[in-house]
């Protein structure tokens, strides 16, 4: 039940045609493109490198938000330069991506799963979503957002078969305040979490889930250089003795018990509580 | 006359490597090329250069470790590897299957730990040629200081001589105040080759928490803002040495290329452009082809250096009143 097992597998770089672009919400935008091979191969959590459409700026790391048929797509937040070039993308541009990276969420024999997600987390979790809802699981949304027009694609999530409980952090919608904190008062414990979102969010989310002794799956955001693995700019300190750690010496040999693990290629889904950050 | 893009001869000599495409992958930006591979044929560059090695196992840097900036990054990994014994019994095997080049990389915090480290991948068949990193700004304070000191530069490099014959490429810092005499000491030292340049030592801060960005506080600069810089550099190391020298700084374009070629370098090597996208070198390899066979060239080795005019001649400000 280990995270991370499985080999990244007929990862290539996809040269697509956009089918589509819509803005979600101010800022919010949703670009599906033609690209069957990484549909065929991709699993739930893993990610995309966006390659700059004017070869300017460094690729940009985006979740798969959904793929089916011939169709993936990204969803991502307006935030800088580079997302804001992807977000000029219109339909019959032309869009490279390289992927699918990284390790995905594992899915335990759990019954019962709450998946998390704060802001454009959303965009890595509605493949696990509906992995586990096809497979008769009962998935809950746990769905945080600065304000209420930032919750997207709500109607999606409740039409694939999650319950959603939703939190905004100005009280414009939902519960007021943070989503972890209405985890922490569910009445119905799940037996596996998954969370995407903000750093802050997946700490809150960790504690969360130690709390109620269910494991927790956390899917970590890092500035990425090479999203490959070759260039070990986006580690994250991690256990030594965990499934995810890179082959390293152990204590005695002169190493630590503390490894940096690198989060586009070990990661970017690690268990919680082996997460030494 | 009229060149087949598909006749002309790319390929470069490093002492005694023989590189059949003059491009190689940054040390530290590639991993071992496995992870590129999904993305690119291998076959179409001409060599890895492997993350350095050090004596002993390096957790390298806390995090964070990367911050994007104009026109480039920086960074501060720290040289994070297992060390040579782990590296030696688990990884070195792997490299036999690449199909280009591999170059191995040894950095190190004494002259011994150099010779060391080099004497033992000097055993290892699968490594055609060993980069000596006397350049690396991002670990407490050594690191660098070797290629910032002519005659540390030229204690290291002999040291390492004295162990292999692999060829050997020492990698300068251009974080120096004269980068022609440390160039001229690695020469003199037995280095067949030298790559210039590594990264330029940089900083910065976040303003809403008034800290440093990176968490070894300085970093390496790279990318397209410091290409002048190495330009430059190659410049100088050209006019000062004879050994060829591998070219690097913010290389994404066939122009990008073509400056290095012309200011000296016999062959080039791309590191942070395969963050952008992966098929760059390729695409720069093709598009050299072509360029030299529009241009009647037959060879890359035609074009090294063929813009040396001199540094600042007296003859450029004659008549400049005006």
């Amino acid at each position: 039940m280990a995270v991370g097992m499985h080999a990244v597998s007929a990862a290539s770089v996809h040269q697509a045609r956009v089918l589509d672009r819509t803005e979600l919400a101010p800022g919010v935008v949703l670009i599906g493109f033609d690209a069957p091979d990484l549909v065929d191969v991709t699993r739930p959590g893993q990610f995309v490198m966006a390659i700059p459409p004017g070869g300017e700026r460094a690729a940009t790391a985006l979740g798969v938000y959904e793929a089916q048929g011939n169709r993936a797509s990204i969803l991502f937040f307006v935030c800088g330069p580079r997302t804001r070039e992807l977000s000029e993308l219109r339909e019959g541009d032309h869009l490279a991506v390289s992927g699918p990276l990284g390790n995905g969420f594992t899915f335990t024999n759990a019954r019962h799963v709450a998946i998390v997600a704060g802001g454009v987390g959303i965009a890595s979790v509605l493949l696990p979503a509906q992995h586990l809802v096809r497979k008769g699981i009962r998935t809950q949304l746990y769905y945080g957002a600065r304000t209420a027009r930032l919750l997207v694609e709500m109607e999606r999530f409740a039409a694939e078969g999650c319950e959603i409980v939703c939190a905004t952090d100005d009280g414009s919608f939902g519960r007021p305040g943070f989503v972890t904190e209405a985890l922490a008062e569910a009445r119905e414990k799940p037996d596996l979490i998954l969370a995407c979102g903000p750093s802050p969010m997946l700490r809150a989310t960790a504690a969360v889930a130690a709390k109620l002794g269910v494991p927790a799956q956390v899917s970590l955001e890092e500035t990425f250089a090479c999203g490959v693995g070759g260039c070990w700019g986006c580690v994250v300190p991690i256990d030594r003795a965990s499934a995810q750690a890179p082959g390293f010496p152990g204590p005695g040999e002169g190493g630590s018990d503390v490894v940096y693990a690198r989060v586009c290629k070990e990661g970017p889904v690690f268990w919680a509580h082996e997460l030494r950050w | 006359m009229v060149i087949a893009p598909s006749a002309v001869d790319l390929s470069a000599r490093i002492g005694a490597l023989e590189l059949p495409l003059p491009t190689l992958m940054g040390s530290g930006c590639y991993g071992s090329g496995e992870e590129y591979a999904p993305f690119v044929d291998l076959s179409q560059i001409g060599g890895v250069v492997l993350k350095s090695v050090t004596r002993w196992p390096r957790l390298g840097n806390p995090t964070p470790r990367l911050v994007p900036t104009p026109a480039g990054m920086l960074n501060a990994i720290g040289l994070q590897n297992p060390g040579i014994d782990y590296y030696l019994r688990h990884e070195v095997a792997k490299f036999a299957s690449r199909p280009c080049k591999v170059i191995g990389s040894v950095a190190g915090f004494s002259v011994d730990d150099y010779s060391y480290v080099a004497e033992r991948l000097a055993q290892c068949d699968e490594l055609h040629a060993i980069e000596v990193n006397i350049s690396c700004p991002n670990v407490a304070s050594e690191g660098e200081t070797f290629a910032c000191d002519p005659y540390l530069t030229g204690r290291v490099v002999r040291a390492v001589r004295s162990v292999t014959g692999k060829p050997l490429i020492v990698k300068l810092s251009p974080n120096v105040t004269d980068i022609a005499s440390i160039a001229r000491e690695a020469q003199d030292a037995g280095a067949d080759a030298l790559a210039v340049i590594n990264t330029v030592r940089g900083m910065s801060i976040d303003v809403n928490t008034w800290k440093p960005r990176l968490g070894n506080v300085t970093g390496g600069l790279s990318g397209p803002a410091i290409r002048p810089i190495a330009v430059l550099a190659v410049y100088e190391v050209a006019r000062a040495v004879t050994v060829p020298i591998v070219g690097q700084g913010g290389i994404e374009t066939l122009s990008d290329a073509l400056e290095f070629f012309l200011a000296g370098a016999a062959a080039i090597s791309i590191g942070t452009a395969n963050f952008t996208d992966p098929r760059i070198p390729v695409r720069i390899v093709d598009e050299l082809r072509e360029y030299l066979a529009h241009r009647g060239v037959r060879s890359l080795r035609e074009i090294v250096g063929k813009a040396n005019v001199g540094i600042g001649s007296p003859d450029q400000y004659e008549g400049d009143e005006g």
